[in-house]
């Protein structure tokens, strides 16, 4: 069921693919790390990703009377410290339902199943009405969409007047002398960590080859004015190593 | 098929913001089949261990 034209492609990680196919290959590689994901997380950005998350949940201001639609939600990090700080519902979706079932699992060990719901749905085609949310977050997550403008537009859709779409996501490193060894890192260290932690060296391939893959800072920042977001900024983390992105509808 | 007995209902919150990703259309609830029905769409969403699965690649298709 997609309006698949077959000489349209998208890329997955450095390699070129068909359209159609991206999301079920995507899949592929949730499906093989979601047992694993957050203890990898850990080793491949050497812990970095939950100071880049603290960042990411203070700029997203949780407050009881926002509500928040949390795509590419997996395992359930900026759901949980976005109710940990005190933010309002959550609406938790993720395309992947075996990244979201262990999200569930450590939302019920936590004490936090009152406060979410859980859907599993496509950020590009959301089965959700204009004007639901306060705050829309994705962390992680655009990188691996196919069409990240109509990600975008979704999300614009759905933020009420005054709403707030907030994308935490690799970015381009800024610091020219670092990038030898951010490149040994990505392709020679992840691949091999990969292997021996989740026994699955080719999803972490393509997680690294995704990550350059992705639009830059400024790219992304026009991809957000494009869809009609207002007032977009980005901010830099590790020397633009990730990016926090913003834009409000107004 | 893989709706056994044991999936826990849907949250009946979810259930009233929910519409058809396709069509933006309402959905009706189907208990027995433990399905969301968009009729405008002609598909039958699954519900799975009491997550709505709203993917139109997963849905089935109803009969017309």
């Amino acid at each position: 069921m997609s309006q698949n034209n077959s000489n349209e492609t998208a890329d997955f990680g450095f390699k070129t693919v068909p359209r159609g196919q991206k999301a079920a290959l995507v899949r592929e590689v949730f499906d093989s790390v979601a047992g694993k994901y957050d203890v990898m997380n850990d080793l491949m950005s050497l812990g970095v990703h939950r100071l880049w998350k603290r960042e990411f949940l203070t700029a997203l201001d949780p407050r009881p009377n926002y509500t928040l639609l949390d795509l590419a939600a997996g395992t359930g990090d900026i759901t949980f410290g976005w109710l940990k700080r005190g933010g309002g519902k959550v609406v938790m979706s993720d395309i992947n339902a075996a990244m979201l079932s262990v999200g569930r699992d450590r939302a019920a060990a936590n004490g936090y199943l009152g406060d979410i719901e859980f859907l599993v749905a496509d950020a590009e085609k959301l089965p959700l009405p204009d004007a639901s949310f306060d705050r829309i977050s994705m962390a992680f997550g655009l990188r691996n969409c196919t069409n990240k403008d109509k990600v975008i537009a979704e999300a614009r859709r759905l933020l009420k007047p005054g709403g707030r779409f907030m994308v935490l996501e690799f970015s381009r490193l800024q610091i020219a002398g670092l990038s030898g060894l951010y490149d040994a890192w990505s392709f020679e260290a992840l691949p091999r960590i990969g292997q021996i932690v989740a026994k699955d060296a080719a999803s972490y391939q393509y997680l690294a080859e995704s990550i350059r893959m992705f639009p830059d800072q400024e790219t992304l920042k026009r991809m957000f004015e494009d869809a009609g977001l207002s007032r977009v900024t980005y901010r830099n983390l590790s020397g633009g190593i990730a990016a926090i992105h913003s834009g409000w509808r107004l | 098929m893989d709706n056994e007995n044991t999936s826990p209902p849907l949250d009946p919150r979810l259930l009233e913001i929910l519409v058809c990703p396709l069509t933006r259309g309402p959905l009706t609830y189907d208990r027995e089949h433990n399905e969301l029905i968009s009729a405008k769409a002609g598909l039958a969403y699954p519900i799975r261990n009491g997550i709505p699965i709203m993917l139109v690649e997963e849905a089935r298709p109803l009969a017309p």
